[in-house]
């Protein structure tokens, strides 16, 4: 099926909310969340098949819908890697990002602090694929101009993240990708292949934004820069970037041996990049999604309006604000895949945000029994 | 080495134990009603669960059971007290190895205490490294009641984690339970000629042939002990049922017998009901729960559950799924044959405890051997060890003893 006015249509109404917020600040009521959930729901219903299988074996369909996007059936993340959740045909995606490779899925999974021993990881991808780009683009760059680029600031990107040009399938590339396109000063740096992290050209290119007195923006997973904070205290080296340099920080240490507390990977970033913590700003997504959340006052994590979350607890109800649970996210960027998402990381309702806690890599062991993080390290 | 228990005779010791033992197997002792608290605040355990963990462990600890296992091991229980002749091969003694560490930092429930009561019976000054509950502590206090030498040969501490690993150089012997890298952690600080007996990370599964599914009555029996397999322990135990293999081609299908298993949970939800639950934990079978439902809704297994998510059963899930390991959840594979099971936790790298089987089956029984098994018991009774049993594989008091011998 060619890309139908219909989907246009609702493109085209999603686009109109990304852009009155872009440039106009406009939020979305209740209402309008609820309107277009719906209709972006009734719409996958009619077209991505896996998804509307699901929806129905739990009650929900075309003729049944739920009475607020609350109830809408979310997939786990893990449902990307068991069937294809588009809305058209996959072949005529025109982005297609894949999971990171780790057996639970989404890309960025903040579990800073906690204890994750798996050192060999399944390698279990899944795709998230898009029909066109103009919703993930629009939706990307108009909550990193937010959130990132309040006053919009000409920066150079120094970017600890793969570079798309080498891994075109890595979401978080793609971001940043198309923000040093549209935002950056034409001085990018990428710094991260595979597990390789390019500290000389790092720090030659550090030399001369500093000499330049370009203010810089380094964008990278947690895991990158423990490594790159690491090399440089050996080398004994540190920066002090120009003022209105700043840090976007995802989250990430997942499949590696070592961890460490956001306070003290923090605490190290001000102390190499002689960048202020309040610069400091946290982003949260994941491949399976088109939106992203970034960190406000007090680590409370926004979303632009089109995206919300819910937190569920084990009988899949939402929870008050304040008790932890699961996140769903509700993402109507998410047009062409599946708009409701369930993950494992652990997050409580604050406000309109989300105060975010990440993964827990499972419970504590009972004596000599199994549990999954010893499973997946033997396998 | 203080040796306190050297000039005990072992019978008297055994008596000591086992009257201990009685006394806290009796639910209204006052020291177990007062330890029960701290036991369901630590584990997170409902009340009708951690009573039940305390009948096991101390209604097995009699005195035939403790004889039987000196004897089996050891020939007789006058070889801990003296020289006894052995036919053809002199005379033997079997003498403490030296102080004994039990690290149980974090268990069940009263997992340290069969190894503590075969380190005593072996004579040897024991200190347990227990954690929070004072379980331990409180049932040695009962043992210095019978007997004053207990008051020396018996000390529990509170475990503090690897800072503690630091004081292990001391022990003749060291046992310890928990995952592989805490195990490796432990061994690294014992003494070079020190004997380390770890309980590394394993898990349990049950095996359902088709010749006991002949009927219905058969299977929901089945079910019934399977569901206490289950849900005891919050399914954390490495005695707990991790994963579940039914045969097809019995007069009960897999999916009628997944029902009955449901059904059975249902009603072991009330005789034990469930535990305090972690966010994550929740989280994570939420996200099971959703994965199963997203298969069988495109026509793979079925998922089973109630409204209160207290259990999640899957059925017929893809072979490439490791079991769940989470709380009362578990993975039902249907299989052609016991070769099925052992490929499914050869692919997995599963070690395994025990296995819970419906019936001795020459071909089930070589699956648990060829897949290590310590134990092979009934469905309901996977839980129940005997204290003669060989947790691990291992001896019971073997690991206590130094044995001397005298030329002929």
């Amino acid at each position: 099926m060619p890309y139908s006015s219909e989907s246009g249509e609702l493109d085209a109404e999603i686009l109109r909310v990304i852009g009155g917020w872009h440039k106009h600040g406009r939020g979305l009521s209740d209402a309008e969340f609820e309107d277009l959930a719906q209709r972006v729901f009734a719409y996958q219903l009619r077209y991505d098949e896996p998804y509307a299988r699901y929806c129905g074996s739990l009650g929900v369909t075309t003729g049944a819908m739920p009475a607020s996007w609350h109830e809408m059936p979310a997939v786990p993340t893990a449902a990307f890697k068991e069937a294809t959740l588009a809305t058209f045909d996959p072949a005529r995606a025109t982005l297609a990002f894949e999971t990171s490779g780790t057996t639970q899925g989404g890309r960025l999974t903040p579990i800073l602090g906690s204890a994750d021993t798996s050192a060999s990881v399944r390698v279990v991808g899944g795709r998230h694929y898009m029909e066109t780009r103009a919703l993930y683009d629009a939706s990307l760059l108009a909550g990193f101009d937010r959130f990132m680029l309040a006053d919009d600031a000409k920066l150079r990107y120094f970017n600890l993240v793969p570079n798309p040009a080498d891994r075109p399938q890595s979401s978080l590339g793609y971001m940043m990708g198309r923000v040093c396109a549209e935002r950056g000063d034409g001085n990018t740096g990428w710094y991260l292949r595979g597990d390789d992290l390019f500290v000389d050209a790092f720090v030659a290119d550090a030399r001369a934004a500093i000499e330049d007195g370009a203010p810089v923006c380094i964008a990278g997973t947690a895991f990158a820069f423990v490594q790159l904070c690491d090399e440089l205290a050996e080398r004994k080296q540190s920066f002090a970037f120009a003022p209105g340099s700043r840090i976007m920080e995802t989250g990430g240490f997942k499949g590696r041996s070592r961890v460490v507390s956001r306070e003290d990977l923090y605490a190290s970033l001000v102390a190499c990049f002689g960048i202020p913590d309040e610069r400091i700003v946290a982003e949260y997504s994941m491949t399976e999604l088109s939106s992203q959340w970034y960190d406000g006052a007090k680590r409370i994590k926004h979303a632009p309006p089109w995206l919300r979350a819910r937190v569920i607890g084990a009988d899949g109800k939402t929870l008050p604000e304040g008790v932890v649970g699961a996140l769903v996210h509700v993402d109507l960027a998410n047009r062409s895949s599946c708009l409701a998402v369930q993950t494992e990381d652990l997050g409580a309702a604050v406000g309109d945000g989300i105060v975010l806690i990440g993964r827990e890599q499972g419970a504590e062991l009972r004596g000599c029994s199994l549990d999954a993080e010893t499973l997946r390290a033997i396998r | 080495m203080s040796g306190a228990l050297a000039n005990v005779p072992i019978r008297a010791i055994v008596r000591s134990l086992a009257d201990a033992a009685a006394r806290w197997a009796d639910a209204d002792f006052p020291p177990r009603v007062r330890v029960l608290e701290a036991i369901v605040a630590r584990t997170g355990y409902t009340l009708p669960v951690v009573e039940y963990a305390l009948d096991r462990v101390f209604e097995a600890t009699t005195e035939p059971a403790l004889t039987a296992t000196i004897a089996g091991e050891l020939g007789s229980l006058d070889v801990l007290d003296g020289w006894v002749a052995r036919n053809g091969r002199g005379s033997a003694r079997a003498l403490p190895a030296g102080p004994v560490c039990v690290v149980s930092s974090r268990t069940t429930i009263g997992v340290a205490i069969p190894a503590a009561v075969y380190a005593l019976c072996a004579k040897c000054d024991v200190v347990v490294k227990d954690r929070e509950d004072h379980l331990v502590a409180a049932f040695f206090a009962s043992l210095v009641q019978e007997h004053d030498a207990f008051a020396t040969a018996a000390r529990a501490e509170t475990w503090s984690g690897s800072h503690d690993a630091r004081d292990l150089s001391g022990f003749a012997t060291v046992v310890a339970y928990g995952r592989n890298d805490t195990l490796a952690e432990i061994r690294a600080a014992c003494a070079p000629e020190a004997r380390f007996v770890g309980f590394g990370a394993r898990a349990s599964i049950g095996y359902v042939t088709r010749e006991s599914l002949a009927d219905e009555r058969s299977a929901a029996a089945i079910a019934e002990g399977a569901a206490r397999d289950l849900v005891l322990y919050e399914s954390e135990g490495c005695l707990s049922l991790h994963a579940l293999f039914v045969e097809s081609g019995g007069a009960i299908a897999p999916d009628r017998f997944a029902a009955l298993l449901a059904g059975a949970l249902d009603r072991a939800h009330v005789e034990f009901p469930p535990g305090e639950r972690g966010a994550g934990a929740s989280a994570r079978l939420g996200s099971a729960r959703a994965l199963a439902a997203f298969r069988a809704a495109s026509g793979t297994g079925s998922v089973y559950g109630d409204e209160a998510a207290r259990h999640l059963l899957v059925l017929d899930p893809p072979a490439s799924d490791p079991p769940l390991l989470l709380p009362r959840a578990l993975n039902l594979h249907i299989v052609d044959g016991p070769e099925d099971a052992s490929a499914y936790l050869h692919r997995h790298g599963i070690a395994i405890e025990a296995v819970a089987a419906s019936g001795k089956r020459e071909d089930v029984v070589k699956m648990a051997v060829d897949a290590r098994a310590a134990r092979i018991a009934p469905f309901g009774a996977l839980q129940s060890p005997q204290m003669e049993g060989n947790h691990g594989g291992r001896l019971r008091i073997a690991d206590y003893i130094r044995w001397m011998t005298e030329d002929t």
